[in-house]
This record gives C-alpha cells, sequence and structure tokens, in this order.
C-alpha cells in the first residue's frame, strides 16, 4: 500500500491531476444516472408509488438499481434524427456545448482539505463564467432545430437564465464579501469554527436567493418554462433524440449537483464537519472530510426533487417578476448589510 | 517553452476565428466565431497572468454582450443576399477604414519597437500575488473618479435601452399582486336580495350569487 | 498561479471529449441499428399533424433584446463587485463610499426601469 502511494506521489503534477480528472468525471457520470434513479424514487415515494424496481436488483435489495444503465444503453442505441430544415452542424454540437461547462467547472471544486484539481485563486469568477456558457447551447439548440417549439424554448429559457444569473451574481459578492477570497477553498476555510460561522446564517437572505436562483439557472422545476411540454411540448430539445437528448439530460443533471455541491460550499462549510468545535477536536465526526460535502450535496440535491413533486409551474411573467423584482433588490438590499458588517468586523469574519 | 507552444496554440484559433467572424456567410456562424476569439483572446489574457480580466473577458462578453448579439442575429430576419450586394459598393470606404486600423497597430509595434517579446511571459509574481486583489486596491480607491464615471455610462445604458425599445402594447391585462391582494369582499361579492316580494324565492338569504365575483 | 490553470484546461479538454466521444457512439450505433425508413415525414419539424404555416426565424418581442441589454449592464455591475469584495477588508471605509455611489447610481438605473415598466411581461 505504501509503495503504491510513493508511486502516486512521484507521479508528475500533471499525471495526478489527470487522474483526478478522469476519477471526477467517471464520478459525476455514475451520480448523475443513480440521480435520475434517486428522482425517480423520491418523486415516487412522494405521490404513494414505488417508482422504478424492475431492473435488476441486488441479492433481493435495493430493487430497480440497475434502471439508470438500461435507460442509458437504451438511449445509446436509439438513432439520431435530424430535421431536414435544422442546420446540421450547430445541431450536433449543441448538446456538446450544454455538457462540457457542466463538467469542466469541477475542476475548481474543494473536494477535501487537500485536494482541488486546479485550485485558482479566481474560482469562483471560473465558475460563474462558466455556467454563464452553459445558455449557449440552449440557444443555438433551439435556433439550429428550426421549429417553432424549440425556439420559443430557448428564447425562455435564454431570458430567465439571464435573469437569474444576475441574483445569482450579487448573491456570491455577498459570499466573495464574507470571505475576502475568490478561491473556494479559502472560502471553506474562512467558514471554519462551527455551524454558526457558516455563512448561510449570516447570508441568508443571499442563501436563500441563490438557492432558488440555482433551480431556475438549471431550468428545473418550478421554473421549467423553457421546456414546459404542456404548452411547447419539450422546448429547445423536442427534435432531439438519443443520445443527442441524452446529453442534454446528462447536462442538466450535472448541473444539478454541481449547483448543489456550490451551494454547500459557499453556505454550509462545504466539507467542515457540522460537529466541529462542539465534540472533541479528535472525534471521528469532527474531522472534516469529503463526506461532508457529500452529505450537505446529497442534501440539496433531493430538495431539486422536493420541489419539483411540490411545486406548480410557474407563469412566465411570475418568473422574470420573480427574478428581477424580488430577487435582485433583497440581494442588493443586503450586499449593503453585509458590506457595513464586514467594515465593522460584525459576524464570524471578525477575525480577519 | 510550453507555455510559448500554448501562446502560438490559441494565436493560431484566434486568426482562424477572426477570420470566420468575417468570411462566415451565416450571420449565427460569425457570432459563434466571435465567441471563440474571445475564449482564445481570454486564454492568451491568462498567459501573461491578468487572470481577472482575463476571466471578466469570457463572464462579460461571453457570457452577456455575446447573448446578445445571438438573440439579435436569430430574431432579425437579416436578408443575407441583399448584405452582400453592397459589398462593391462600400468597399471603398472599408479600405480607407482597414488602413487606418492597419497604421494604428503597425504604430503600437513600432512605438514599442519590437522590444517586448510577448510570447516569454510575464515577469514571475510572489506566491501570495491575487491578481483581483491588487486590482481591488487602487481601483475603487485611486481611480474613483473613472470608476464612478463607469456607473454614469452604465445609467446612460439603461436609460438608452429602454428609451429605444420599450413599446407599451396597449390592450394588455396584466397581472398586479398588491391589487390582488388588496381586494376586500365588498369589491367581489354582491349582495343579491329575493327574488319574489314574499322573500323565500331562490337567491334570498345569500350573501352572493355563485358568479357574483364577475359582476364586480 | 499560471500552472493552476492547466489542470482546468485539461477537465475542459476531457469534458470535450467526453461529449464528441457519446455524439459518435451513440449516433453511429443509432444510424446501425435503425430500422425505420428514412423518409421526408420522419425527418420534418414537429407540427400538431400540418404542414407549418410559415417560418420559424420570425421576428420576436423586443423585450428580449431589452432584457438582454439589461442583463449586459448587471452582469458588469457584477464584475465591478468582485474586486470591491475581496479587497473590501483593505481598502477602508473610502473604498465602501466609493461602492456605495456606484451602486447608488445604478439604483436610480434599476429604479427607472421598474417605474417604466420594462421589467414587466405580459
Amino acid at each position: 500500500m505504501t509503495a503504491i502511494l510513493d508511486l502516486w506521489a512521484a507521479l508528475p503534477d500533471v499525471v495526478r491531476s489527470t487522474a483526478w480528472i478522469l476519477i471526477v468525471t467517471v464520478a459525476v457520470i455514475l451520480s448523475v444516472a443513480f440521480t435520475t434513479l434517486w428522482e425517480r424514487k423520491v418523486i415516487g415515494w412522494m405521490q404513494l408509488r414505488k417508482g422504478p424496481n424492475r431492473v435488476g436488483s441486488i441479492f433481493g435489495l435495493l430493487p430497480g438499481i440497475f434502471q439508470p444503465f438500461a435507460d442509458v444503453i437504451k438511449l445509446l442505441l436509439k438513432e439520431v434524427v435530424l430535421p431536414s430544415a435544422a442546420n446540421k452542424w450547430l445541431f450536433r454540437v449543441a448538446p456538446a456545448i450544454t455538457l462540457i461547462p457542466a463538467f469542466a467547472a469541477w475542476a475548481v471544486m474543494p473536494l477535501d482539505p487537500a485536494l482541488v484539481i486546479a485550485d485558482i485563486d479566481a474560482g469562483l469568477l471560473y465558475v460563474l463564467s462558466l455556467t454563464s456558457v452553459g445558455v449557449y447551447g440552449i440557444i443555438l439548440a433551439g435556433w439550429a432545430t428550426n421549429s417553432k417549439y424549440a425556439f420559443l424554448g430557448a428564447m425562455r429559457s435564454a431570458a430567465q437564465i439571464v435573469a437569474y444569473e444576475i441574483a445569482m451574481g450579487f448573491a456570491l459578492v455577498g459570499v466573495v464579501m464574507a470571505a475576502g477570497t475568490l478561491n473556494l477553498g479559502d472560502i471553506v476555510r474562512a467558514q471554519e469554527g462551527g455551524v454558526s460561522s457558516w455563512f448561510f446564517l449570516w447570508l441568508f437572505p443571499l442563501f436563500v436567493v441563490y438557492l432558488i436562483a440555482g433551480v431556475a439557472e438549471t431550468n428545473r422545476a418550478p421554473f421549467d418554462v423553457a421546456e414546459g411540454e404542456s404548452e411547447i411540448v419539450a422546448g429547445f430539445h423536442v427534435e432531439y433524440s438519443g443520445i443527442a437528448f441524452a446529453l442534454f439530460f446528462l447536462a442538466e443533471y450535472a448541473n444539478m449537483i454541481l449547483i448543489s455541491a456550490l451551494t454547500a460550499v459557499f453556505f454550509l462549510g462545504g466539507w467542515l464537519s457540522p460537529f466541529e468545535g462542539v465534540l472533541a477536536a479528535d472525534n471521528a465526526l469532527a474531522q472534516p472530510g469529503f463526506h461532508w460535502l457529500f452529505l450537505k450535496l446529497f442534501f440539496f440535491l433531493t430538495c431539486f426533487m422536493w420541489y419539483r413533486a411540490t411545486f406548480p409551474r410557474y407563469r412566465y411573467d411570475q418568473i422574470m417578476r420573480l427574478g428581477w423584482k424580488v430577487l435582485i433588490p433583497v440581494t442588493l438590499v443586503w450586499i449593503a448589510v453585509a458590506a457595513v458588517m464586514v467594515h465593522f468586523r460584525v459576524g464570524p469574519w471578525s477575525a480577519n | 517553452m510550453f507555455v510559448q507552444i500554448l501562446f502560438y496554440a490559441f494565436s493560431a484559433i484566434l486568426l482562424a476565428a477572426a477570420l470566420g467572424v468575417i468570411a462566415s456567410r451565416n450571420p449565427v456562424h460569425s457570432a459563434l466565431s466571435l465567441v471563440l476569439a474571445f475564449f482564445t483572446s481570454a486564454a492568451l489574457w491568462l498567459l501573461i497572468e491578468v487572470e481577472f480580466l482575463a476571466i471578466v473577458l469570457v463572464l462579460v462578453y461571453v457570457g452577456a454582450v455575446m447573448v446578445l448579439f445571438l438573440f439579435v442575429v436569430m430574431m432579425l430576419d437579416v436578408n443575407i443576399e441583399r448584405v452582400r450586394g453592397g459589398f462593391i459598393r462600400h468597399a471603398g470606404l472599408g479600405l480607407v477604414v482597414a488602413s487606418l486600423v492597419a497604421a494604428q497597430m503597425i504604430g503600437v509595434f513600432w512605438a514599442r519597437n519590437l522590444g517586448v517579446d510577448a510570447t516569454l511571459g510575464a515577469p514571475p509574481l510572489p506566491d501570495d500575488y491575487s491578481n483581483t486583489r491588487a486590482l481591488g486596491e487602487v481601483l475603487y480607491t485611486q481611480y474613483v473618479y473613472p470608476f464612478e464615471l463607469a456607473a454614469v455610462l452604465l445609467l446612460v445604458a439603461i436609460v438608452a435601452a429602454i428609451t429605444l425599445t420599450l413599446r407599451q402594447r396597449p390592450g394588455l391585462k396584466p397581472q398586479d399582486v398588491a391589487k390582488q391582494v388588496a381586494v376586500r369582499r365588498e369589491d367581489r361579492v354582491r349582495l343579491v336580495t329575493g327574488v319574489d316580494a314574499a322573500g323565500t324565492g331562490p337567491g334570498a338569504d345569500r350573501d352572493a350569487s355563485p358568479r357574483g365575483g364577475e359582476g364586480a | 498561479m499560471l500552472s493552476q490553470y492547466l489542470p482546468a484546461l485539461i477537465f475542459l479538454g476531457v469534458a470535450s471529449g467526453l461529449a464528441a466521444v457519446l455524439l459518435l457512439l451513440g449516433t453511429g450505433l443509432g444510424r446501425w441499428l435503425a430500422r425505420a425508413p428514412d423518409d421526408a415525414e420522419k425527418r420534418s419539424s414537429y407540427e400538431c399533424g400540418f404542414e407549418a404555416f410559415e417560418e420559424t426565424r420570425m421576428k420576436f418581442d423586443v423585450r428580449y433584446y431589452l432584457v438582454a441589454i439589461l442583463f449586459i449592464v448587471f452582469d458588469l455591475e457584477i464584475a465591478f463587485l468582485f474586486p470591491w469584495a475581496v479587497a473590501l477588508d483593505s481598502i477602508g471605509g473610502f473604498g465602501l463610499i466609493s461602492m456605495g455611489i456606484f451602486l447608488g447610481i445604478l439604483v436610480v438605473g434599476f429604479i427607472y426601469e421598474w417605474k417604466k415598466g420594462a421589467l414587466e411581461w405580459d
């Protein structure tokens, strides 16, 4: 075991980070697969159904556990129909453009006290700029398809994402003010000292705004007018089939997982333990680590499903009103409050 | 060495993308080439360690400005044939502008006398150097006047955009939440008295008819 | 600092590779296994059972254009806020006031667009 660890440490940095990149990529893909299953199960339970329980089981336990693999194989084998009116090249590239930022943003995620793949100084800006690129895939898909439903869906989605991106950006300004850095690992470290110094308490309005904006950014229910199956059939991906559709699906779920992880990092102390300062420092539960990030991420991910099972879809003008007239004023006010708090050293960040 | 290879690779992509912007027949393809050009410019900026500006270039130009461009290009059905027809007519003016730009660029390089080799990269910076913090420490104190001017400029942009594009369509019935919440019982419910003199008919002793809400 | 961007670049490459491989694999397998004949009806744009009446790429409400411009303005505002937020502890009260004026001017713009009804969707 030590021999392997020595070998690992002796490898050049590039090789090690490439290995981590591949591990994270595969982990995100697998998480997406099981998130789809978890979503169907959770919504099933909330509606007093069983959810998928036919495909596979492990010794009679966990019925339906292999459902995602069946879905993936089916989607891989389906024909990708190319509409004759479509712009051939952009139609094929659009799903890739949505997928790439959803994965590449993981590069700056602080997974563990000692593990960030790319420990860049402006990590938060990197994430923000990458997620703002994701909207291109949707706009291009809607335009390249050359179908009215797709075009309407794309335009709706673009205007909506754009409105909520501002609220999200303002909310993150508050986080940066409190932490005094753009590096995600340092943002987590700025929240050290137990639950009471996690940012969700001190920046509670911004935390709520970020949660809502995160749901809207990923085009999830109740803000899923871009798909709106009852009005514009499926919005921007109405003509997509097979693997091209699967890429949009993969990107949507990868974005959900990403937003959940980011919420945990920005507001719930990422990999910090909630028992820090409560239990003795040498207690295993008080140790920071990836498992805490995972638990927090899983909680927010399940919230996404909870929203979907609970709320009816917002009307489009209501979405725009919420984004522009409620969330943005709330963030502006709280940025002012937080600025005064930081300046007069009130709150958990008084130490620095 | 590796940085140099990256520099030439990104520069080549940048030039190809810039060429694509003007050479493409489809305006959407042109806009996308411009997006690629912005991306590679950001990468080039990163190579000279201007981290904040490089990422903001992507955030603002790719994430916001080009979305507007795409909106415009996709929504206005520009007749490409007609636009291309004007090529010869405007070629003279175009040449003048192009030679002016070329002269300016040559001037820039001439002034530096080719002394600075951009591919060598910036001088090494201390480990705890934060580009964003360095910018923040001067932008809001030393350069506060241009900073406030930027705010005024943005304000002008807001006002201009609204005066240019905002049109109120007549005959709309937008939802007014405040009005809906503030509604009182008297506004909606009408007391309907009995239909016959004895007061025993249908409708007597009722607060409202089932359709009372529409009568208000 | 620069070397930290290399893994991010590699990650972008890996993600692009993943997308390309999945697209090529799926398209190839799908074409190979396709059973339904490839006719004009299958490839026609989706409509509710009739031919589309007009071009898809129609003129659109100018409101979307307005939203995009307002988005640029606010995005720039956010870009200005980030270095300020990072340097807040070292620029002191002067920095606080200069940003207060900056935001104050832009809040005037925000109130203007609100009162003008530019944020109204109908």
